[in-house]
């Protein structure tokens, strides 16, 4: 202990203590309690510092450009890299060499170059509970029209659904439009909107107080309430029952996932990157998917990995990434208290969309 | 007993050697478990003390932490209401005004309050402080980090204004002064050398208990316990560099979106422990006067347990060195007692076995003795009846008067004397069976036991037989015999060899009593006495007298063949000797002692009884 505590000052002829590698992260709580438990096994000294997600493209954003407190590496969302990539280093090709898997290399790259190594690849699925019938299709109308035939007397909702316009994704691409500045300027945005609130108060429950959604849709599925689940891979290592849970794909879902990219204001990129491939290992992708059903993105981790996360991984095969443009992670900001007013039918849908439309085209003016 | 076996050169030390050992175990018994009992509370005691330091921390940097929360959660929601109403009439001026004192009276931290439009400029309010990034990609608001504005820790809460349908209408911008923390903090009650501090997500402290810098430069990477709080998403505890830290990163709550610090619980290890160490120097003292007083304890016990057993090691070497009977008895608690008890008994048998085996010794030699003294008494005695004859011839051939004749009644009368001599010798050295023949010849004891059968004779028999023979003797003494029979059993001794030695006895009693000082042994009595033996396998006689007694000094030795205390010419000194002869070769025992109440001299002989 005294050697541990005068080791800033060195303790005997030991060598110096390695440079910690500074590691800027979006980990949820659990996920970063296991990533310091793995880093502590590995030996590595990393100095890690957590970015809440709802402010993680802003605060790595202000980093970045100001450089202050650069970090070595970043753990990022998919849909930030085209807004930060002028502020990274490409990957170094001995690691995007490695055995991705499509859906994961789909994320790294941008533009033809590999901008970040892949950690985990999320997106919507479908959680069904076994004990209720597999919907006709993947579509959302089968979707549906299966809740509606699983309601009972104790389920009256058995959709679950949030109301985020991640989750509108889907509906959108069902009338042909999508999660672009471009595409909501069609007549069928609009359309999207009032399907996916009209689900709210038929067979998915109306929105709990903003900020409590994640766990209330937890709550309601361990006590049954809900038989389908319309939501992402990050949530099936909290399921209290997994063995009655089958996984399936979502028509039109979103897919996307996390990355670790290297700032180019590192002081040790070559630091970063040996973290990243650490984080990228099969080891370390072994025991996310095992702990938390993250989807690995080595095929070989994926062979390894529990059959929850390898059935995730199938469902997010046919899913389509979001458009691949800085303002995409930005376009929520307008988007999600639109969807709010029209499910609590304080506009209508076509109020919601024209103030969407103005908001948007405020954006890309602004930027 | 010749064969003597010297106490072992040991013993002393081995007795002691007991007790030491004795000591030790109970002093082991005593250590051990006060040893662990110690190690077990002081390790508890720390453990408890630890465990509740930390608690104890972990429950402050909570609570501080939940008060922190709240204050800012609840400014957050009052903003957020404020800019719902003010999102419907944004362009009343008079309204907005109103809407911003109200927010600034009711949010007390509120140091600078902004309203901007959808575009980002200032439409109400004070200036936009620098570094508030407003208005986009913040998920619909936030509490940015905490930055220092004017020499104090603020935090600037970002809040749209949209209107009915969703759409962004403005912004509230407003700077939280955190003085609150620091007030917060100043009024937590620490324990001695603890601290709370709270540092942003870069490990820049924002507020402190102890007053230390605010603002200037980052703990990351100085100080551990920062780091880890600022890795973690949770709570926990670091001990390092003499320091125990609780620390809990307050971005983990969630509950405001964006927020990025943590606070640190941090106490001297020694100051947190002073309780753990109080206890420790307690219990060691306690632990320690209690293993005094046990060994105390103990060695009083370990003495007082060992005490019987020295003695009964001591009374073993007195045994073993043949001076069982000077030792004296034992006395002990439970087992030791009863052990202390045997070994008495032990050596009283032992004793006796001795006493026996002498007698036996001294039997044999006396026996040899005998055998000689018959050879030479047969050789001397044809020439010294000759001496006599002849000596008496002469005399009777001189008248009285004559010159010789007191020469020659001097020559008969001393070999008359030698001839009693030699007579007792004969006697002395004759078996019971050669003297039965002569002795016993013609008398009434009874009839003759065949020659192998073992002797059996009823002393009642031979007793009356022996008033009868001595009643003549006795009346010229004036000396009464009284006999009393308490015991018919016969007893294992030829009838005339019982008879010569009561005769002896009762004669040697009643020249004791004749020799008195006042010479006068009228009315006194000689008692003889059988009755049952302690044990009820022999049979003890008495001889009992009223004489002077013999003296201590000659007690001893009155066994003895031709010891005497009577006048010169007056017995052999061969009478008692033969008398112990012939009640050791029965298979009993003689003893002198005094006589009854003290007076005279009593002989007990214990005859076995016949089967």
């Amino acid at each position: 202990m005294a050697c541990l505590a005068a080791s800033a000052s060195g303790c005997g002829h030991e060598a110096p203590a390695p440079t910690p590698i500074r590691f800027l992260h979006t980990f949820n709580p659990d996920e970063t309690e296991l990533f310091n438990a793995t880093i502590a096994e590995r030996g590595l000294a990393v100095e890690s510092s957590l970015v809440p997600f709802a402010r993680g493209q802003q605060v790595i954003s202000e980093i970045l450009q100001t450089r202050a407190g650069c970090p070595d590496l970043i753990r990022i969302d998919a849909t930030w890299l085209p807004g930060l990539r002028a502020h990274l280093v490409p990957v170094p090709a001995d690691l995007a060499a490695l055995d991705w898997t499509p859906e994961a290399a789909a994320l790294g790259r941008l533009d033809g170059a590999w901008w970040g190594v892949p950690q985990a690849v999320d997106g919507l699925l479908v959680i069904r509970d076994l004990a209720s019938p597999a919907p006709a299709s993947t579509s959302i109308a089968d979707l549906v029209a299966a809740a509606r035939a699983a309601r009972s007397e104790g389920r009256r909702y058995p959709l679950g659904l949030r109301v985020d316009g991640y989750w509108l994704v889907p509906w959108l691409r069902a009338e042909g439009s999508d999660l672009a500045t471009g595409a909501i300027d069609g007549p069928n945005a609009a359309g999207a909107l009032a399907t996916f609130a009209d689900v709210f108060g038929d067979v998915a429950a109306p929105p709990p107080p903003s900020g409590s959604e994640a766990p209330d849709e937890l709550r309601r599925w361990n006590t049954h309430e809900v038989a389908y689940w319309i939501t992402g891979p990050w949530q099936l290592g909290a399921l209290r029952d997994p063995e009655r849970v089958a996984v399936s794909a979502l028509a039109r879902a979103p897919r996307g996932g996390q990355l670790l990219v290297v700032p180019a204001c590192a002081k040790h990129p070559d630091q970063g990157w040996r973290l990243a491939g650490e984080l990228a290992s099969i080891p370390v992708a072994v025991v996310l998917a095992q702990a938390f059903s993250t989807v690995p993105t080595r095929i070989s981790a994926l062979a390894s990995a529990p059959p929850l996360a390898r059935a995730a991984y199938e469902a997010l095969r046919a899913a389509q990434m979001l458009p691949r443009v800085p303002v995409t992670p930005l376009l929520f900001d307008d988007l999600n208290p639109a969807l709010a007013a029209v499910v609590a039918r304080d506009a209508t849908a076509e109020e919601a969309i024209e103030g969407v439309r103005r908001g948007w085209r405020r954006l890309v003016g602004a930027r | 007993m010749s064969e003597r076996t010297s106490p072992p050169a040991t013993s002393p030390p081995r007795s002691a050697s007991l007790r030491w050992r004795v000591l030790l175990v109970l002093a082991l018994a005593a250590i051990v478990p006060t040893i662990i009992v110690g190690v077990l509370a002081i390790v508890r005691a720390r453990d408890d003390v630890q465990r509740e330091v930390i608690r104890g921390a972990l429950a402050h940097i909570r609570a501080l932490g939940s008060a922190l929360d709240g204050t800012l959660q609840d400014s957050r929601r009052t903003v957020e209401l404020a800019a719902a109403t003010w999102a419907d009439a944004p362009d009343d001026a008079q309204r907005t005004q109103l809407l911003l004192k109200r927010l600034r009276r009711d949010v007390p931290i509120v140091h600078a309050l902004s309203i901007l439009d959808a575009d980002g400029k200032l439409r109400y309010g004070d200036p936009v402080p620098a570094g508030a990034a407003v208005g986009s990609h913040s998920f619909g608001g936030y509490v940015g980090d905490a930055v220092h504005a004017e020499g104090r820790p603020v935090v600037h809460l970002v809040v749209q204004a949209r209107g009915r349908t969703g759409e962004l209408i403005g912004v509230f911008v407003a700077s939280l002064d955190l003085g609150f923390v620091r007030d917060l903090l100043a009024a937590a009650r620490l324990g001695p050398g603890a601290r709370v501090v709270v540092v942003d997500g870069a490990g820049v402290p924002v507020a402190s208990s102890d007053g230390g810098p605010l603002g200037t430069s980052s703990l990351a990477g100085k100080d551990p316990a920062v780091d880890r709080a600022l890795a973690s998403s949770v709570e926990g505890t670091l001990s390092t560099a003499g320091w125990i830290s609780a620390y809990r990163n307050l971005s983990s709550y969630q509950s405001l979106r964006g927020v990025r610090w943590a606070i640190l619980h941090q106490q001297p290890e020694d100051q947190a422990y002073a309780l753990a160490r109080r206890t420790t120097r307690d219990t060691l003292i306690i632990g320690g006067v209690a293993l005094a007083l046990a060994l105390a304890l103990g060695g009083f016990f370990a003495t007082r347990l060992t005490r019987p057993l020295a003695a009964l090691a001591k009374r073993a070497d007195a045994i073993a060195a043949g001076n069982a009977d000077r030792a004296p008895p034992i006395a002990g608690p439970g087992e030791i007692g009863v052990l202390g008890q045997r070994i008495d008994e032990m050596a009283r048998r032992i004793a006796e076995r001795s006493e026996l085996q002498s007698a036996l010794a001294r039997g044999d030699r006396l026996a040899s003795v005998g055998v000689m003294s018959a050879q030479v008494a047969h050789e001397i005695n044809n020439p010294l009846t000759t001496v006599l004859g002849y000596a008496k011839l002469l005399a009777e051939d001189k008248p009285d008067g004559h010159p010789d004749r007191a020469g020659l009644d001097l020559i008969a009368s001393e070999a008359e004397r030698m001839k009693g001599i030699i007579g007792g010798l004969l006697e002395y050295a004759r078996t019971p069976r050669q003297s039965e023949r002569e002795i016993g010849a013609g008398t009434d004891l009874g009839p003759r036991a065949k020659p192998d059968a073992p002797p059996s004779t009823e002393p009642a028999t031979v007793m009356r037989h022996v008033g009868a023979l001595l009643d003549p003797q006795l009346k010229k003494a004036r000396a009464k015999l009284v006999t009393r029979v308490e015991s018919t059993t016969p007893v294992a001794i030829d009838a005339h060899a019982l008879q010569q030695v009561l005769v002896n006895l009762v004669q040697n009693a009643a020249q004791a009593m004749t020799a008195t000082p006042d010479g006068e042994s009228s009315g006194r009595t000689i008692t003889i006495t059988a009755k049952p033996a302690p044990g009820g396998i022999a049979t003890l006689i008495t001889v009992a007298d009223e004489g002077p007694g013999v003296p201590a000094a000659d007690r001893g030795r009155v066994f003895d063949p031709f010891f005497t205390t009577k006048a010169a010419g007056v017995g052999t000194g061969l009478g008692l000797a033969v008398c112990k002869h012939l009640i050791a070769t029965a298979g009993g025992s003689i003893e002198l002692g005094d006589g009854p109440n003290g007076r005279g001299a009593e002989f007990r002989l214990v005859i076995p009884n016949a089967r």
